[in-house]
């Protein structure tokens, strides 16, 4: 059983890595270059482009890619009989160009605007007319693959679902916990994304904050013997924070200029995306920690409260530096 | 038909070589330089075969002797990188092939290596690999992230390797002639062989 302790150890390390390391960009303040980029459809699949607002490092040094089947020489575009249907993206996004709008202006339709921007560096062109079997296909091609990038690249959310394991350790509690924690987090950015509800995003993300300290509490509990709520009732705590992650999940696809009409398969397939990445995750620390056991890799008992400690801390400075976000512009 | 198999590896075995710094740097656009220094060494055939070999070496060789390569493991990788960065590129070809036909050579002769020389193997290949793996980031990787990442998959990689053999292998007093130690040494002759084709490369004028 003292093989635990040292994989918290090395886990904790491994998280303490992706939390403290990938800091924040938004952290570091710099004034939003912004770009308009129009696309006016002239005849079906044929586009003009035209900057209505030109990026201050100047048009000619934006990396534009668009979909593979379209050729792209500004002013012109040509996508052929498939159409504008595919992933847009700006490679060199930076501190002097950190948005461009791109809008999409069809023969038929709605005009539809997509923001590029460093938060969200790809956009999904879905095409204007009735869904086809392509269109399906990219979009669970392009939001299964945006869910995966965002649970693994959220330090946060994956810190809480490593804290959950931790106090529950493996077996059915732990189906059952992570099964609520998805519920949760499914049901609340389902509500987030149909604008059933709304929380602002700077506060959201220092409530997920204090999320993980939370279970950071509940660890040193459960190591004083005490039965915190969490070892308790593992699946409302699971589902109670869940709902508070998937808003978080939900600003995720926000300003992408998605059609509702699309959203709901979007949501859906983002959030299989998002199942994919933390089950990998659930299943790689289910592995390590029979590994760690196989192994007979201990800790001395002076560690043993450490990582609990380092949970508390890396999530409290989340927490604060979140905080003073609400209050002061950064 | 022969000759054709052999092409066949050969090509394989240079697109594996090769395609690491695209594979890596496709990451890196997509979940930037952490996970870059996550997918780097995975595509790199000299660090697939090289961590393979010593983990599987640390799990023959029981869990006594094999857990300190858990936190020894990444270091190395770390220690390497810096050293790496400090003092610049250098080929790790023939270093490489040394030390797959030293390990190959020992799983094959099924040798109990002691604690120390097994811990010194294993320092020696993560430092190697390490400065490997830091010699073509671009100047715009974050060093940090990707040191973060590498040491991270070194971690986990040389664990579960450790503690698959160790169950492969079932108990430390397995028979020589059983299957299981059979193929364990089977699989070090490969290694072997492979550092030996490596080593011929790195030589060839």
């Amino acid at each position: 059983m003292r093989a635990i302790p040292y994989l918290r150890l090395a886990l904790l390390a491994l998280m303490l890595a992706l939390a403290v390391l990938m800091r924040p960009s938004a952290l570091s303040a710099h004034e939003a270059a912004m770009g308009v980029l129009e696309f006016r459809e002239v005849r079906p699949g044929a586009f003009v482009g035209r900057w209505s607002i030109e990026p201050s490092i100047g048009a000619s040094r934006v990396d534009l890619r668009v979909p593979p089947h379209c050729f792209l020489r500004l002013p012109e575009m040509n996508c052929g009989a498939k159409g504008l249907v595919g992933p847009i993206t700006i490679t060199n996004l930076g501190s002097n160009m950190s948005v461009v709008l791109i809008k999409v202006i069809p023969i038929e339709g709605e005009p539809r605007s997509y923001t590029i921007s460093t938060a969200n560096p790809v956009v999904s062109v879905l095409g204007t007319g009735a869904p086809t079997l392509e269109v399906w296909l990219e979009l669970a091609r392009t939001y299964v693959n945006y869910g995966i990038d965002h649970i693994l690249l959220g330090a946060d959310h994956l810190l809480f679902v490593l804290g959950l394991i931790w106090i529950v350790g493996s077996g059915w509690r732990l189906v059952k916990t992570i099964t609520a924690f998805t519920i949760g987090h499914s049901a609340s950015l389902a509500a987030a994304a149909f604008g059933l509800i709304g929380v602002p995003e700077r506060p959201l993300n220092a409530c997920i904050a204090l999320s993980i300290a939370f279970v950071g509490v509940e660890i040193v509990k459960q190591q004083r013997g005490e039965i915190g709520l969490t070892a308790r009732y593992p699946w409302i705590v699971a589902f109670s924070f869940g709902l508070v992650h998937g808003i978080g999940f939900a600003s995720a696809l926000a300003g992408l200029g998605l059609e509702r009409r699309l959203l709901p398969a979007a949501l859906l397939f983002f959030n299989i995306g998002v199942e994919i990445g933390q089950l990998a995750f659930v299943l790689l620390v289910l592995a390590l920690i029979w590994a760690h056991r196989r192994l007979g890799a201990v800790v001395p008992r002076w560690g043993e409260a450490l990582p609990a400690y380092l949970i508390g801390s890396v999530s409290m400075f989340w927490f604060f530096g979140r905080l003073a976000r609400v209050f002061v512009v950064i | 038909m022969k000759l054709n198999s052999t092409r066949l590896v050969i090509a394989t075995a240079m697109l594996l070589a090769g395609g690491n710094a695209a594979e890596a740097h496709i990451v890196a656009a997509r979940l930037g330089d952490f996970y870059m220094g996550v997918v780097h060494p995975l595509t790199d055939l000299q660090d697939v075969v090289l961590w393979t070999a010593t983990g599987v070496l640390a799990g023959t060789l029981g869990a006594a002797k094999g857990r300190w390569l858990i936190a020894l493991f990444p270091l190395g990788l770390l220690v390497g990188l810096l050293l790496g960065q400090v003092f610049g590129a250098a080929s790790t070809q023939l270093a490489d092939a040394a030390m797959m036909l030293a390990i190959g050579l020992l799983l094959a002769a099924a040798a109990q290596v002691p604690t120390v020389l097994l811990c010194a193997m294993a320092f020696a290949v993560a430092v190697i690999r390490g400065a490997a793996n830091g010699a073509d980031l671009a100047p715009e990787t974050d060093r940090l992230l990707f040191a973060a990442g590498l040491t991270c998959v070194g971690y986990a990689a040389i664990t579960l390797t450790m503690a698959l053999t160790a169950v492969f292998k079932r108990t430390n007093s397995d028979s020589a002639t059983s299957w299981r130690a059979i193929a364990v040494r089977a699989l070090g002759g490969w290694i072997a062989a492979i550092g030996l084709m490596m080593a011929s490369l790195a030589l060839a004028p």
